[in-house]
Parts: C-alpha cells; sequence; structure tokens
C-alpha cells in the first residue's frame, strides 16, 4: 500500500511540473503547446543519452572500446555499484546536475519553438508541434547514438547510496561515522525518492505560484487578452511569449529528467502523444490560467486513471489493454469539460488589486 | 538516372491515396477551419473494414470501398454532431475545437486497438495477397495501382460534380465561402457542414482500405499517415480541393522517390527516416509558402522574375 502512495505521489510530481508548464504557456499565455512530450522527452533523452556516458570513465570504462547500444545496462549497474553507491555527496551532485541540464535542454528546444510559435496561427502551431514531438520520437528510435534506439538506455541509479553501506563520514568528536540508514527497509527508501520528488515538484509550483503573480505574470495574462493593448503599452509580446515558452519548456525538460531517474530506463516508444493529451486533460480539467486548478486537475486525473487501472484486477481476462479503456474516458471526460465547464473546474480567479 | 517501375508504381499508389485524404481534411478543415488531428484513423477504420469483411465474409477487398466509405464517413458524422457542432455552436475558440479533437483522435485510436485486441488480432494486418499482377497490353502493373488510379478518378469527379453541378453542392460551396451570408439566403449551414464531414470520412475510409495492399498496417497507421496528409494538405494551401489533389502527389512522390535516393549510395540513409521528408516538406511549405501552391500569385510572380531579368 506504501509502495502504492509512494508511486503514486512520484507520477504525481513529474505530471504536476508538466501540468504547471502547459499552464504557464496556455493558461496563462495563450500559448497553445501540443507537442509537450516533445519537451518532456528531451529532458528524459538528455539524463539517458549523458549519465552513464559521463560517469563511464570515473570508473574504468574505457566508452571507445565497447559497444555501449548491448553493454549500456551493464555500465549503468556497474557505475551505480561501484562508483554512486560509495559516493552520497557525488550521487547527489550527478542528480541535481543532470535535472538541471535536462531542464537547459528543455528550455533550449522551447526556444527553437518559439521561432513558429510567434509567427504562427494557432491552427498551423498545433499541427506543426504534434508533428515535431512524433519526428523527434521517431529520430530517437532509430538513431542509435542518441538514447540506444530500439534497445533504450539504463540510467545508473543515483539513489543507490542511500542505502549502502559503502560510505562513512566524519563527525567532530564521534570520528568516523557510517551510513545511519543502512539498516532502513525498501518502504522508507520509497518514501525518501518520492519524498525528494515531491519537494522538486512544490518548489516548482511555489515558483510558478510566485512568477505568475508577480508583474511578470500579469504581462502574460495581458498578451493573451489583448495582444494589441499590450503592444500599445509598449510590451514586446513576441518575446513575452518566447519567454514564457522557455520557461514552460524548462520545467517540461526537468520534468523529464526527473522520470528518466526514476523509472532508470529511457526509452523512445514511451514518449508517445499520449502523454501530451493526458497532460492538455490535467490542465482543461483543473482549470487554465490557475496553478491550483494544474495541481488539482493532475491529481483528479491520476486518481481516475489508477483507480481505472485497478478494474484490472478484477478483469484478468480482459482481452485488451486497460490503458485504451482509460483514453476512451479521458478523452469523453476532456469533451464533457470542454462543453459544460470550459473553465474548468477551478475557474481562473481575477488578480487582487492592493488599494494604495 | 533513371529511376526504376517499382518506385514510380509505389509513389503514384500512395500518392493517389494521399490526394484522396488530403482532399478530406481540407474539406473538413474548410467548414470549421480545425485541423482534424482524428482525421488519420479515419483511415485506419478503412483498413480494419476491408480486413473484417475479408476475414469474415470473405469478401474481396475490390467490394468494400462502399462498406469503407460508408463506415468511416458515418464515424466522421458523428464525430462532427457529437462533438464539432455542439462545441462550433457555442462559438468556442479554435484551441478548444483543437483540444477536442485530439481527444476524438486518442478515443478512436483507442477505440481501434480495443477492437484489434478483440479480434485477436496480435499480427499486422496484410492484404497483399490480393495485389496480383494485371498484364495490360505488354505491361505487368500490380492491380492495386489500376484500383487506386480508378477509384481517386472517380471520387475525384463525382466530387466535382457533386460540388459545381448539384444544388446542393453550389449551397455547399457557399456555405464553406462565407457561412453567414449563406444561412440569410436560407441554406442550412449546419447540414451543410455535416455532409462536408461525412464525405471527407468517407474519403479517408476508401484510402485507407487500400493501405494494407502495401504496407502491414496496425492500428497506429492512421495517426502515423497523419503528417502527410497535413503536409499535403497544407501544401495546397488548406482551402482547394485543386490544391489539396496536387499537395497530394506531390508530397506523396516526394517521400517515395525521395527515400529511394536517399537510402543509395552514396548517402546510405535508413529507411526508417522516411516520415523526415514529409516533415521536411511541410516546414519548409510553413517558412516560405505558408498559402500553399494555390495561393501563390502567379501573375505577380512572373512579373517579378521579368523585373528581375531587366535589372
Amino acid at each position: 500500500m506504501i509502495e502504492f502512495i509512494c508511486a503514486f505521489l512520484t507520477f504525481y510530481s513529474i505530471y504536476l511540473i508538466l501540468s504547471i508548464s502547459l499552464n504557464i504557456e496556455y493558461g496563462y499565455t495563450g500559448i497553445p503547446n501540443f507537442g509537450k512530450v516533445m519537451f518532456f522527452g528531451a529532458g528524459a533523452f538528455t539524463v539517458g543519452a549523458l549519465t552513464s556516458r559521463l560517469l563511464a570513465p570515473l570508473v574504468g570504462i574505457d566508452l571507445s572500446n565497447t559497444n555501449f547500444k548491448i553493454e549500456n545496462i551493464k555500465i549503468a549497474e556497474s557505475i551505480s555499484k561501484t562508483y554512486l553507491m560509495q559516493r552520497p555527496i557525488e550521487s547527489i551532485i550527478v542528480f541535481l546536475g543532470m535535472l538541471t541540464l535536462g531542464a537547459i535542454v528543455g528550455g533550449i528546444i522551447g526556444l527553437l519553438a518559439s521561432y513558429p510559435a510567434i509567427r504562427l496561427r494557432e491552427d498551423y502551431l498545433g499541427m506543426t508541434l504534434v508533428v515535431a514531438g512524433e519526428l523527434i520520437r521517431l529520430i530517437a528510435y532509430n538513431y542509435d547514438p542518441l538514447i540506444c534506439g530500439t534497445f533504450g538506455v539504463h540510467v545508473p541509479n543515483v539513489f543507490s547510496f542511500i542505502k549502502s553501506p559503502g560510505w562513512t563520514f566524519d563527525v567532530i568528536g564521534l570520528g568516523t561515522v557510517k551510513n545511519p540508514l543502512v539498516d532502513i527497509g525498501d518502504v522508507v527508501l520509497d518514501i525518501i525518492k518520492a519524498g525528494v520528488m515531491f519537494a522538486i515538484a512544490l518548489s516548482v509550483w511555489l515558483l510558478a505560484q510566485r512568477l505568475m503573480n508577480s508583474p511578470f505574470g500579469r504581462l502574460l495574462r495581458a498578451v493573451r487578452d489583448n495582444e494589441i493593448a499590450a503592444e500599445a503599452l509598449g510590451k514586446d509580446v513576441a518575446k513575452t511569449r518566447m519567454i514564457a515558452l522557455v520557461i514552460g519548456s524548462a520545467m517540461a525538460g526537468l520534468a523529464g529528467s526527473m522520470y528518466a531517474f526514476y523509472t532508470l530506463t529511457v526509452h523512445a516508444t514511451d514518449f508517445t502523444p499520449i502523454r501530451t493529451f493526458i497532460v492538455w486533460v490535467m490542465v482543461v480539467l483543473g482549470g487554465a490560467g490557475n496553478n491550483v486548478g494544474a495541481a488539482v486537475g493532475t491529481l483528479i486525473y491520476l486518481v481516475i486513471e489508477r483507480g481505472i487501472a485497478m478494474i484490472k484486477q478484477y478483469f484478468p481476462m480482459l482481452p485488451f489493454d486497460i490503458n485504451y479503456l482509460s483514453y476512451i474516458i479521458m478523452g469523453a471526460l476532456l469533451i464533457l469539460i470542454l462543453m459544460y465547464k470550459s473553465e474548468g473546474l477551478i475557474p481562473e480567479k481575477p488578480p487582487k488589486y492592493t488599494e494604495e | 538516372m533513371m529511376l526504376p517501375p517499382e518506385v514510380f508504381i509505389d509513389a503514384l499508389i500512395y500518392s493517389n491515396l494521399l490526394s484522396l485524404l488530403a482532399i478530406g481534411l481540407t474539406l473538413t478543415y474548410l467548414t470549421l477551419k480545425v485541423p482534424n488531428f482524428a482525421y488519420g484513423d479515419l483511415a485506419t477504420i478503412g483498413i480494419y473494414v476491408a480486413f473484417t469483411f475479408n476475414e469474415f465474409y470473405s469478401l474481396h477487398p475490390y467490394l468494400t470501398p462502399p462498406l469503407a466509405f460508408i463506415t468511416a464517413g458515418l464515424v466522421s458524422l458523428a464525430s462532427y454532431i457529437l462533438v464539432f457542432r455542439p462545441l462550433w455552436r457555442r462559438e468556442s475558440s479554435i484551441v478548444t475545437l483543437m483540444i477536442a479533437s485530439i481527444a476524438v483522435e486518442i478515443a478512436l485510436r483507442s477505440m481501434i486497438h480495443i477492437y484489434a485486441s478483440a479480434l485477436g488480432l496480435r499480427r499486422r494486418v496484410s492484404l497483399a495477397r490480393f495485389d496480383e499482377p494485371v498484364s495490360i497490353a505488354s505491361l505487368e502493373l500490380p492491380s492495386v495501382l489500376l484500383a487506386t488510379t480508378l477509384t481517386a478518378i472517380t471520387l475525384v469527379c463525382s466530387l466535382y460534380l457533386f460540388l459545381n453541378k448539384t444544388k446542393f453542392g453550389t449551397a455547399m460551396r457557399a456555405a464553406i465561402e462565407n457561412p453567414y451570408l449563406a444561412s440569410t439566403l436560407g441554406i442550412n449551414v449546419e447540414q451543410v457542414y455535416a455532409v462536408s464531414w461525412f464525405l471527407a470520412g468517407g474519403l479517408a475510409g476508401v484510402a485507407g482500405l487500400f493501405l494494407p495492399f502495401r504496407i502491414s498496417a496496425t492500428p497506429e497507421t492512421g495517426w502515423e499517415l497523419l503528417l502527410r496528409i497535413f503536409a499535403a494538405s497544407v501544401l495546397g494551401g488548406l482551402n482547394s480541393i485543386f490544391g489539396a489533389i496536387l499537395g497530394g502527389y506531390i508530397t506523396g512522390f516526394a517521400e517515395v522517390v525521395g527515400i529511394y535516393l536517399l537510402s543509395r549510395p552514396p548517402l546510405n540513409i535508413s529507411t526508417a527516416y522516411r516520415p523526415a521528408i514529409p516533415f521536411a516538406l511541410f516546414i519548409v511549405v510553413l517558412l516560405v509558402l505558408p498559402q500553399g501552391i494555390t495561393g501563390i500569385n502567379w501573375r505577380r510572380l512572373k512579373r517579378k522574375i521579368l523585373r528581375g531579368e531587366k535589372e
């Protein structure tokens, strides 16, 4: 049960960041990003492609005479065992460093995507982003040097040091102390992992909340509601949309990196447009244009999705993948919300004014 | 360098189908001005209609086009009546319609997946065994080439006659051109749009039916095709049937001939990158020619070139 809650919390954290990012782009700025999975994938691909390769020389593996595609699972394991398990500080640096790098790569792709996003009409932009997301998946699937194509790539476990007996630290007065967490159970380890993920998601949420209630947030809404008025007031509309897209994409890249470190494997087939659709359901369901809505929408979506997945336990003979049933229900739900409650469960509130 | 005839035949079959699909997508785009992301899945429905009738009723696939037309047309009509018309009546924004269209796409594709699993179709669907060669005047041609060409010509001609020679077709063009003016003249715009969506779905169904003759199809086939349909329709300008036909042939030939040339020495690029060609075409069209081929003002272009020569 606790395992289940931890997995749920982790997925909630990852999807929360994604829906906040879409909310900034679509809810606040009005850019319909139908290629979310591309930026999410960018983060995951960065972690998948680079973590093992960067750490391999440190454990004495020479990449130039190994077949990385076939041996990447062994390499990732040996990095976890012989390097990361003994080095807590390095593990944390790798984790945070790769998350940052994933966010940066996501942001760069966002910057590229802002070129069409500023110039194209919504319908053409939608087509471009959907199609671009599929193309990136296709390239990742067929171009082996990136994430090992059809094989997928394994990621070293940066959490492996937590329970490891392999490291000690010095405390003044006590001398050398062993790792105090050696004896914790797997459940506690799960809780720690989920806690870390949730802490990151919460900080992103708080950051977004602060940013969107700042003058910058009001600028985004001004651009969304009346481009001409914003321009007349001397605001650079194109630049504002570009910044919003870069922020959103960096967040999606961060979520992708977290996903890679959590699942420990990155496979191109995992990054289909269904993920984009899921994030859209979350944002529209919760209510675009406010971060509470994004948080609530994400929660409701995941609860329903888990609920449908549980049906499978009662019908083990179901002749099809239960996920398809869940997509049909979610599609119908999304359409009903668009028809009857298009502002979502938690509508956007008008901004607060401070009386002088 | 001469192209081998097989490549040319392959490109022609592919382009025949692609132009039918591009016409259909353009037809729906003309009505609500929304790119229909679910359009590729209507072609998948055509595939499974042909397969189902062949498997269970031993019907030859060449006899199933009417069934595929009606089934896919009805699904398309249902998506219009149940989803797009109510949203359009509420004056939803284009983004809302696009979100709805993605929702329809995901739901439709999932249903096809469930249908395929329920039939126990673990394998890919193929109808290649029906593609017997036909010899015409000492030429051995695959029958599917003749079938797709005839189907494309028949459908395009009947669509042309329907739009230009019948009263309803004229009303349809009027409603698409200016819905408000048309409705003041007593044209039932919603009814006209419904017919548009039905016809568009039907075209996709028929085009889809011929796909498993050449490739082995899965429930994802239509979705994978969507990129090409978008490229072809955008190249055609998204506003004219004629443009869509032209766009379909250009995209189809560019893709088949392009990957044939790229996959040979000296480049030896993997054929897996085939979808990159229509994508590149799509991006180039958006950047250079956003109004499509039919949007080019030839007279002005000519004048520009002539003036350029004088300088």
